[in-house]
Formats: C-alpha cells, sequence, structure tokens
C-alpha cells in the first residue's frame, strides 16, 4: 500500500467554502456548528477533516456535498455556487458529480450489491459502463460478491460496495464521511487503501471526514476544525504529526478508538 | 402499568389515529344499520297501531294466512247484514263497517301514482276511524272525499277542487276535507281517499258488501271474552281478531319486505369490520415492531410477559373505546345518509325520528372493543415473544410460520373442496359461503407465503418502469405480512363488488335470454309500479282484447301460496292464448291439461320433490285452504323463469282459488296486416283510462323483472365502496407507517440523488401496486365465486355466466386510482423528510 508521496501540486479547487455559517437552532439554544470557515479542497487529492466530536465535521462536509444550506458564505463546487441552487438542482448534482460514503447505513437493503453500485446511473436513467464497472468491482474484489444483498455482506465489503457507488459515476469529488468509524482495524485498512489507490490511479478528489488520525493519515492533506473554525492544516500527515497537533487543539482531543 | 399504556396510546396518537379511523367507520356502519332498522320497525309499528287504535276488534273473512311476502292477501267481501249480527252480541258497544281498497287519484287529468297503495276507503270518524279531519270536514255525500294533507300540499289540491278517483269504477269527486294520520299528514309513500261508505262499495263495485267491521267492547267487557262470543255467534267462515294483532301482523308483513335490506346492512357492516380488524391487527404489529427496543427495554427492566401483554392489549382497549364512541355517534348520521341512499335507489323506508335502543349501543361497544381487541391479540402474543436481548440486536425479519402455511394450505382446499362439492356433486348452494370463507381465510393465512410471488408477478410493469418501481416492488415484497393484510383487506371489499356486479349480470342476463326465447309476444303491458302481484286493473284486459288491432291478448296472474313454512308464488295463465304469445316447451303432459285444474311444474321443481304427472302437490291458499293439485305437466326450467313462477295454474283454476282480481302482465299479439306503430297507438288510447298500465316492449318487461337486482346492486356497491375506503385508508397507514421505518434508506436514496419527484413516484407506486394486488386477488375471487354461484343456480333455471368486463374494468381503475390517492399523503410525507435528519436515523 503507497502511504504518501506528494503528487503533482493541486492547481484547481475542487470545491472550497467562503465565510461559511451555519447556525443549529434559535435564541439561547442556537448553535453555530460552523463559524466562519473558509476552506479550498484541491482536485485530484486525498482531503481529511479532522477534528474532535461536536467539532462541526459532518455539517461542513453536508456543506460542501450540497446536502445541506448555509446560513452565510458560500460554498463554490467546481464553478457553481450551491447557493444558487433549488433543491432538485442540488439533487442532481449530488446524483451526476459527487460521491457519498457514510458511515452506517449506506445501501439499500433490497437492492444487490450491483443494483446499489449503479444507483446514481439508474436514478439518472444512465447505462452504467461495463468495462468500468467491472475494473471498480475486481479492483475492490466484489466481483463475485456483486448479487449478493447487502445483508449477505460483511461489513468491510459493504463499505467497499459504497466506495464502489461513489466512484461509478465518475464524480468530481467523493466525500466520505467516518467510512471506517464502524469497521475492524483490518477491514478499515483496506478500505482506507481503495481510496488512497483512487486518488492515485483514478486522480480521484476525495474529502474524508474523521476523528482517527490513523484514517487521517492515508491523506494527502487534513483540515483541523475546532467549535465550528478551521484549526490548522497538515500536508503529508503522518500519525504523530496529527497527534501532536490534535494535542494543541483548544477543545478537549478525542481520539479514535482504533 | 395503566399509566404507562395511556401515555404510550396518546405518544402514538397520529399513528393509531388512522386505525381508530378504520373501527369508527366500521362501527358507523354498523351502528346506522341498528338504527335504521330499528327506526324502520318502530314507525311501522307505529303507523299499523295508529290505524286501529280506537277499535278493540275486528271482523273480517277467514283466510289461512293473512300475508305472503309482505303483502297482505285480498279477503272476500263481507254480507251487508253482517254488522247488526254483530251488534245484536251483548257486550258490543259500537259496530262500524268498513270498505277499503284501491284508488287511483287523478288531479287535473294527470294520475299521482305514488310508489306504496292508492287507498281508497270508507270514512270512519275517530275513534274507530285512524284519520282526523284537518280542515274542512268529512265526507257526508257521495261525491265527497277526503284527501291526505301530504297528498294534497304535493299534489296542490285544494278544498273544493275535484279529482278524479278511479277504482274499478271511476268518479269525480269534491274535496271536502284533509286528513292526517295520527300525528303525520299520510302514510308513508301512499295517497288516501276517504268517502262515504256508499260511495266506496259503489266505485269498489262491493254492492252492499263491506272489507271488514269495526267492534268496540261495552265499558267492563273483556275483548277477548267477546272475542270469543262474537266467533261463535257467527260461526267459522270469519274471522274475529283483537286489533292490537292486527297492527302487529301488518307491521310483521311490512317489515317483511324491508328484511332483505337488514340482512345486506349487517352483512355490509360485517365485511367492513372484516376489512377494519386486518388494518387494525396490521397496525398493531407495525407499531410492536417498531416497538420491539422499547418492549425488549421493559422486559429488561423487569416487567413481566403478562404485563406486555396487557399493556398492548390496553392500547387497543382504549381504541377501541374511543372508535365505539365516536362511531355510534356517526351511526346517527349514516343511518339518516343510508335512509336517504337506499331512497335514492328506489328502495323508499319510512321516514321519521330515529330510535337509538340500548342494544344498538351495546353492539357498537361490544364490535368496537372486540374487533380492535381481538385484531390486537396477535400482534400482542408476538410482543411478548420479545426477548430481552432483542434491545441490544436488530430484529430479524419474522419469516412465515410453517404452521400458518399447513393452515392456510388447509383453509384453501377445504374452500376448494367445498365449491367442488356445490358444483360437481350438487352440494347445496349455501355451502359456496362455506368455500368463500375457506378461501378468504386461506388466502389471509397464506398471504404473508405468497405475497412475495405475487408481488413481483404484478409489479413486473412497474419494475419496467425504472428503479424507483423496482423499489417499490421490492418494499412491498420485503414486508410480506404487511403487504398482504392491507391488500387482502381492499380485496376483500373489490371481491364482493365484483361477485356482486357479476352475479347481477349474469341473472340479468340469463333472465332477459329466457324471456326472449319464450315470449314471443307483439306487445306486452304491465303496471309501471311492478307491485308484487302484478297491480294491473283487469280492465286493462277487457279493453285491449277487444281492440280490432289485437289478434290475441292473453293475461297473467301471480298468486301466493303456502308449501309449510315457505311462501311461494304461482302463476295463473289461459290454456288457450298463451300458446300464441308464448313458446313453451314441456317435457311432460302439456299446457291445455291445465283446464282440468292441475298444475304445471318447472322441472327443477318436480326433480327436487320427486313428483311426475299424475302425483299431487298439496298447496294451501289463503282464502281456499290446503288443497292438492294434480300435476299435469312439466316445463322447461328457462321456460318457467319467462313466466316468472315454477308453478302455473289455469285462470279458472286461479278464480276457484284467489279473490285477487289483478293481472300481472296482458301479452299482446298484433292482428296480421297492423303494423307496429298503429298497434302501439290503438293500445296506448286504450290504456288511457288505467294510467299505471304501462306499454312495454322487451327490454322494458325484463327490466321490470330485474329492477330489483339493479336497486340491490346499486345500493350494495355504493355501500361497499365504504369497506374500501376503510381498505384505503389501510394502505395509507401501512405506508406511513413503513416510511416512518425506512427513513434512513430514503435519507440514503436522496442523498445519491433521487429527487423528491422519483421518490414520490416510489411511494406511490408502492401503494399502486398493493391496489394492484387486492384488485387482482379481489376481481379473481369475486368472479370466480360469482361463477360458481351461477353454475350452481343453473341447476334451478338455466343461467350463463356474463362477465361485465367493462364494470369489473371500471372497478379495477377506481382501485388503482384510489391505491394512488392513497399513497398521496405518504409520499408528500417521505419527500419531505430532511436528508440530513434521515441520514442520522440508522
Ligand atoms: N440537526 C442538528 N440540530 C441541532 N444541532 C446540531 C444538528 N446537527 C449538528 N448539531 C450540532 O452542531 C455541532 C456540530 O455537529 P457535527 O457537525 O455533527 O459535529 P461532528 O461531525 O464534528 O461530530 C454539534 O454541537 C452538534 O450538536
Ligand atoms: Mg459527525
Amino acid at each position: 500500500m503507497t502511504m504518501s508521496t506528494a503528487p503533482a501540486p493541486a492547481t484547481t479547487v475542487a470545491v472550497q467554502a467562503r465565510d461559511v455559517v451555519r447556525t443549529y437552532g434559535r435564541g439561547d439554544a442556537a448553535v453555530r456548528a460552523l463559524d466562519g470557515v473558509t476552506v479550498s479542497v484541491p482536485a485530484g487529492r486525498f482531503t481529511a477533516i479532522m477534528g474532535p466530536s461536536g467539532s462541526g465535521k459532518s455539517t461542513l462536509m453536508h456543506a460542501l456535498a450540497g446536502l445541506d444550506t448555509v446560513d452565510a458564505g458560500q460554498i463554490l463546487l467546481g464553478g457553481t455556487d450551491l447557493g444558487r441552487l433549488t433543491e432538485r438542482q442540488r439533487t442532481l448534482l449530488r446524483r451526476d458529480r459527487i460521491g457519498f460514503v457514510f458511515q452506517a447505513f449506506n445501501l439499500v437493503p433490497t437492492l444487490t450489491a450491483r443494483e446499489n453500485i449503479v444507483l446514481p446511473l439508474t436514478l439518472a436513467g444512465r447505462r452504467p459502463d461495463a468495462e468500468h464497472l467491472a475494473h471498480l468491482l475486481a479492483t475492490l474484489g466484489l466481483t463475485d460478491r456483486s448479487r449478493h444483498r447487502p445483508g449477505e455482506l460483511s461489513g468491510g465489503q459493504q463499505q467497499r460496495v459504497a466506495v464502489a457507488r461513489a466512484l461509478v459515476t465518475r464524480p468530481e469529488i467523493v466525500f466520505a464521511d467516518e467510512p471506517t468509524g464502524n469497521l475492524d482495524s483490518q477491514a478499515a485498512e483496506t478500505l482506507l487503501g481503495f481510496l488512497r489507490q483512487a486518488v492515485d490511479e483514478l486522480g480521484q478528489t476525495i474529502v474524508m471526514v474523521t476523528h482517527d488520525p490513523h484514517a487521517a493519515a492515508y491523506a494527502d492533506r487534513v483540515v483541523f476544525l475546532a467549535d465550528g473554525r478551521i484549526d490548522g492544516e497538515l500536508d503529508a500527515p503522518t500519525v504523530p504529526a496529527i497527534l501532536s497537533h490534535m494535542a494543541r487543539l483548544t477543545a478537549p482531543a478525542a481520539t479514535g478508538g482504533n | 402499568m395503566w399509566r404507562l399504556t395511556l401515555r404510550t396510546t396518546l405518544a402514538r396518537r397520529a399513528r393509531l389515529a388512522l386505525t381508530l379511523l378504520a373501527v369508527v367507520l366500521g362501527v358507523t356502519f354498523a351502528t346506522g344499520s341498528l338504527i335504521l332498522t330499528d327506526t324502520s320497525g318502530r314507525l311501522l309499528d307505529d303507523q299499523f297501531r295508529t290505524a286501529t287504535a280506537g277499535v278493540d276488534l275486528t271482523v273480517r273473512d277467514a283466510v289461512a294466512f293473512d300475508s305472503a311476502m309482505g303483502v297482505e292477501v285480498t279477503r272476500d267481501p263481507l254480507p251487508a247484514n253482517l254488522p247488526e249480527r254483530i251488534a245484536a252480541v251483548p257486550g258490543v258497544a259500537a259496530v262500524r263497517p268498513q270498505v277499503r281498497g284501491q284508488g287511483l287519484l287523478e288531479v287535473d287529468g294527470t294520475a299521482v301514482v305514488p310508489s306504496g297503495p292508492s287507498v281508497l276507503a270508507s270514512w270512519v270518524p275517530p275513534p274507530l276511524g285512524a284519520f282526523t279531519v284537518r280542515s274542512g270536514r268529512p265526507p257526508a255525500a257521495d261525491d265527497e272525499v277526503v284527501i291526505d294533507e301530504d297528498t294534497a300540499r304535493a299534489h296542490r289540491i285544494g278544498l273544493g277542487d275535484t279529482v278524479t278517483v278511479r277504482a274499478t269504477d271511476t268518479g269525480r269527486l269534491r274535496v271536502v276535507g284533509l286528513a292526517g294520520f295520527g300525528a303525520r299528514g299520510g302514510l308513508p309513500n301512499s295517497t288516501i281517499a276517504l268517502v262515504t261508505l256508499p260511495s266506496a262499495q259503489r266505485l269498489l263495485r262491493l254492492g252492499s258488501t263491506v272489507s271488514e267491521v269495526a267492534v268496540v267492547a261495552a265499558p267492563g267487557v273483556a275483548p277477548d271474552e267477546l272475542r270469543d262470543r262474537i266467533s261463535v255467534a257467527l260461526g267459522a267462515g270469519y274471522e274475529v281478531t283483537p286489533s292490537r294483532d292486527i297492527a302487529a301482523a301488518g307491521a310483521a308483513a311490512a317489515r317483511d319486505q324491508l328484511s332483505w335490506l337488514q340482512l345486506v346492512l349487517l352483512a355490509l357492516a360485517a365485511a367492513a369490520l372484516l376489512v377494519g380488524a386486518f388494518l387494525i391487527a396490521n397496525t398493531f404489529s407495525i407499531v410492536i415492531t417498531q416497538r420491539t427496543r422499547e418492549l425488549a427495554l421493559l422486559r429488561a427492566a423487569g416487567a413481566t410477559g403478562g404485563q406486555v401483554l396487557r399493556s398492548v392489549l390496553g392500547e387497543a382497549l382504549l381504541v377501541g373505546l374511543a372508535a365505539s364512541t365516536v362511531g355510534l355517534g356517526l351511526g346517527v348520521a349514516a343511518a339518516t345518509g343510508i335512509r336517504n341512499l337506499a331512497g335514492a335507489f328506489g328502495v323508499p323506508l319510512p321516514e321519521g325520528g330515529l330510535v337509538l335502543t340500548a342494544r344498538t349501543v351495546l353492539v357498537a361497544f361490544a364490535v368496537g372493543v372486540v374487533v380492535t381487541v381481538g385484531s390486537a391479540v396477535g400482534p400482542a402474543r408476538r410482543a411478548v415473544a420479545v426477548a430481552p436481548v432483542a434491545a441490544l440486536r436488530d430484529a430479524a425479519a419474522a419469516r412465515t410460520g410453517r404452521l400458518r402455511v399447513i393452515a392456510g394450505a388447509l383453509a384453501a382446499a377445504a374452500g376448494l373442496a367445498a365449491t367442488t362439492a356445490v358444483l360437481a356433486a350438487g352440494a347445496p348452494v349455501p355451502l359456496l359461503g362455506v368455500a368463500a370463507l375457506g378461501a378468504v381465510g386461506g388466502l389471509a393465512l397464506l398471504g404473508p407465503a405468497i405475497t412475495p410471488i405475487l408481488v413481483r408477478l404484478v409489479g413486473r410493469p412497474l419494475a419496467a418502469a425504472g428503479v424507483t418501481g423496482r423499489l417499490a416492488n421490492e418494499s412491498a415484497a420485503r414486508t410480506p405480512r404487511r403487504t398482504a393484510a392491507t391488500a387482502l383487506a381492499l380485496a376483500l371489499g373489490l371481491a364482493l363488488i365484483s361477485f356482486m356486479a357479476v352475479l347481477g349480470t349474469s341473472v340479468k342476463s340469463s333472465v332477459r335470454q329466457s324471456y326472449a326465447e319464450v315470449i314471443t309476444a307483439d306487445h306486452v303491458v304491465e303496471s309501471a309500479r311492478n307491485e308484487m302481484l302484478g297491480g294491473l286493473s283487469p280492465m286493462v284486459y277487457d279493453r285491449v282484447s277487444r281492440l280490432p288491432e289485437v289478434a290475441v291478448a292473453s293475461r297473467l296472474r301471480y298468486g301466493h301460496w303456502r308449501d309449510g313454512e315457505a311462501t311461494q308464488a304461482l302463476t295463473a295463465v289461459d290454456p288457450a292464448t298463451l300458446p300464441r304469445v308464448a313458446s313453451l316447451h314441456f317435457t311432460a303432459g302439456n299446457l291445455a291439461a291445465l283446464d282440468g285444474g292441475g298444475i304445471v311444474l318447472a322441472e327443477h321443481v318436480a326433480r327436487d320433490r320427486g313428483l311426475a304427472v299424475g302425483d299431487e302437490l298439496p298447496m294451501t291458499f289463503s282464502r281456499a285452504g290446503t288443497r292438492s293439485l294434480p300435476v299435469v305437466g312439466l316445463l322447461r326450467d328457462g321456460d318457467a323463469r319467462a313466466l316468472s313462477t315454477d308453478y302455473l295454474i289455469s285462470l279458472d283454476t286461479f278464480a276457484r282459488l284467489y279473490s285477487e282480481e289483478m293481472d300481472a302482465s296482458v301479452l299482446i299479439r298484433t292482428a296480421e296486416g297492423t303494423g307496429r306503430a298503429a298497434a302501439e297507438r290503438a293500445i296506448k288510447a286504450a290504456l288511457a283510462e288505467t294510467p299505471t298500465a304501462q306499454l312495454r316492449d322487451q327490454a322494458a318487461a325484463v327490466a321490470g323483472r330485474t329492477q330489483m337486482i339493479d336497486q340491490v346492486l346499486g345500493l350494495v356497491t355504493v355501500l361497499l365502496m365504504l369497506a374500501v375506503l376503510i381498505a384505503l385508508l389501510g394502505i395509507t397507514n401501512t405506508l406511513a407507517l413503513s416510511i416512518t421505518e425506512r427513513t434512513a434508506e430514503i435519507g440514503l436514496l436522496r442523498a445519491v440523488g433521487m429527487t423528491r419527484r422519483q421518490l414520490r413516484w416510489m411511494i406511490r407506486g408502492e401503494a399502486v401496486l398493493v391496489a394492484a394486488l387486492a384488485s387482482v386477488l379481489g376481481i379473481l375471487l369475486g368472479v370466480g365465486f360469482a361463477a360458481a354461484t351461477v353454475r350452481a343456480l343453473g341447476r334451478d333455471a338455466p343461467t350463463v355466466l356474463a362477465v361485465p368486463a367493462g364494470r369489473l374494468l371500471l372497478v379495477l381503475a377506481v382501485a388503482l386510482a384510489a391505491g394512488l390517492l392513497a399513497g398521496l399523503l405518504p409520499a408528500r410525507r417521505a419527500a419531505r423528510l430532511d436528508v440530513l435528519a434521515a441520514i442520522g436515523t440508522p
């Protein structure tokens, strides 16, 4: 497994947030989950977003991915200002330009692995590129599992199916929210290896939310978040570097259990 | 535990609202039916009691039975000297002879034709008479008449106006008063004309005879004792009856005519409740599946199985009680609604204040609570089976128990066996009801096992339409128990509708076919009112048969007779002329033999009774008592049906046995060389004096015979829509609950790019799929059992299966559209789910 070699310097920005504010609740109970976040995700790179629990990682990811709207600031995905899109346009954008891997419940239980993988294409009324699909299945070691339903797959296999689904549309960017959160360390390593491979071999842009330094070490770059604000960045991260940065964060650090 | 039960019930009120609605509708229907029949019964009782209020005894000609099929028999008139003989009996305070008959009112040349009787009676002042003059004065001269207020108001008849009364004779009479009946302005669906006794006798051509004599006992004389005294004084041949018995008998006869309606209403209420029961069981099992964790926690915290059981059943009890209360309230409104509906379909029911009896209240609560709690027992037992460790793991999908499959297969097999027994082995037709129960029970038990296969089969077109359709299919197939119960509830309603439609159409078309085959007459004259015994004045035959345009006129009369406890009808024919207007096929004997006073039987009757030509059939007649008639011929079943009954006698025999003077049909063959239009014109002119007589072509004659089928079919179909409505609520309910369960999945689909529109279509697709499944099952079941019933009926008279394809397609279309409608709300709810919140709901 290739760990971290610095590839060609990123020239284009896949997605960026400018002064993004997202508040939950009102009045006294209001929580500023994002409090003026400005961040750029370079294309063709593997970016990790780290921070303690409750620091706003998921909120930021949802905003970047067009799953949620923001109260102030701007999200630019490629050249698209997400704030100007209607709900339907955002849905289509997610379908056609973005891939997702969630921590849990990634798959539709009634569909087979293959059907789950091609779901975004089917929703768009498009046919999958057979060669691309075969390649994905082979790379992720799912070829002989394609006819199984999620219930018949292990947790690691399920997450790999989710990765295949995220990649099948050749999206501009893939968002993964704690994709290894429910996996044992063996399965987690395998999955992270695949994500790394997708960046290296396909030039895929990936943004991964995690609070696990081991997972974050697979990324090219780590963005730290604390209390809804960007709190430093780290290029070519290693586990010790991440841990020492985390220790410096103001919020009480929560390290991964793995 | 009770507090907890109450709290959970309230917390789930939105979820239980639809369930509640299902029980409410069922209870509403049941109580509505009961209130309506109680009210009709009470009103009829009141009416007949009012009619005899001031009289102690009534003397009439003796008969063997006083009514048949809700029609009072006609009695012979009493001799003119009878009132004097009665008055001479010691203990009689007052005697009043009375004449009663039919007299059609005509105002300004237009006949007033009520749906009930046109009463012509002699005026009897109160308290002996039931009518009171409300304005003007009683009739004093023979050209004066008193009309009931209701009729006067409806037809703008005022005091001093002149009206025509058409009885056996016709008279032009001046209105001198308006009468009321008890607290009412008349009798429901009737017209009343009250004249002097001599005038009534003249109009009805009774000479000096009278219909009956009202008797009032002297003070201190017990009516029962006086009755015996009068009976002895008059001898046999006369009947002295206490007035309250007459009232009771009259009310019973009138109620008899409505008894089928009560039966139909209660059967429909049962169907509605059955559908509701499915729905309730469904909701409770879903709620319990969703509460598995909570229940497991309770168990882990030390709640016993009994406590959990009582908690769930307690919830059901609360729902049942609430639903019964609301249903009872709505039932009162429903009673009025059904009454109006029945009226709209040509089944008039007496109008008046509604009667809510303690029994109705009891039934409402018993039904509501029993159905709800009963339906919750299965789910509650499953709740008890929840292991405390279930709190820690995901509930695995329940598999259909083997026992259930075996029981289902057995029930279905029993249904099939019963059907085969009826069709192949000639077992009695009601066994088909058992077969239907077996089939429904079997389906209910097998439902979860066969649903996934059926869903994929029926859902083919949906699946072909894209991934949303596939997902809809899969979602329905994933929860087979729930889908099966939801679909079956709807299927039941649709099965009943299809069954009625196919059966009704088959019987109608068979009647039409027999009639067309047998009746060769060019024209038919019948009463526009389709009275039970025909109701055509004999004058019609007299006039029409004399027309030069008419070569042959042959009349039919109907009569009732008693066959042990059962009431039967017979047709009286003219053996000389009938063959020229009808083509009859005898398998033994012949028509001419009727002249000897015998009877012709339909083949199946002879077969069932084991009779052949030369045997005798004992029959009881109202006037003539029991006689044995020799069987002189056997007629093909279809031919007998064309003549309306399975028993034929000659008109001469009829005259000896009956005092009724009413024709049912006059069958006409026009003279050689007379054009159709000319003949019609001549016949119509001859009918000018008898406004209720109607010249009919074959289609109209058949329609007159099948009118009842249409009425019942229409009424039942509309009422069954209620059962369908309940079932649709079931679809909405099930989907809403399933969406709650699938929140995470929906969130995922939305995140990876399913648009709201696609999501809405997915949910609606599932609703339509369930409706389609129900339609396929229901229509197949309904048509299947209708086909079996038609086959079984074919034993008594040739009945061919006629499938009203258009109507069934309409049922299908309505069901699918309704399914779509049922899916609208859940679809909207699903589309509104917040994607992020949904993702966050594992
Ligand atoms: N739907 C919501 N309603 C209210 N508060 C929320 C909601 N989602 C997140 N928050 C709050 O916003 C903050 C950031 O949450 P989140 O982005 O989920 O953090 P992380 O993913 O880093 O654990 C937390 O304080 C959380 O309680
Ligand atoms: Mg998070």
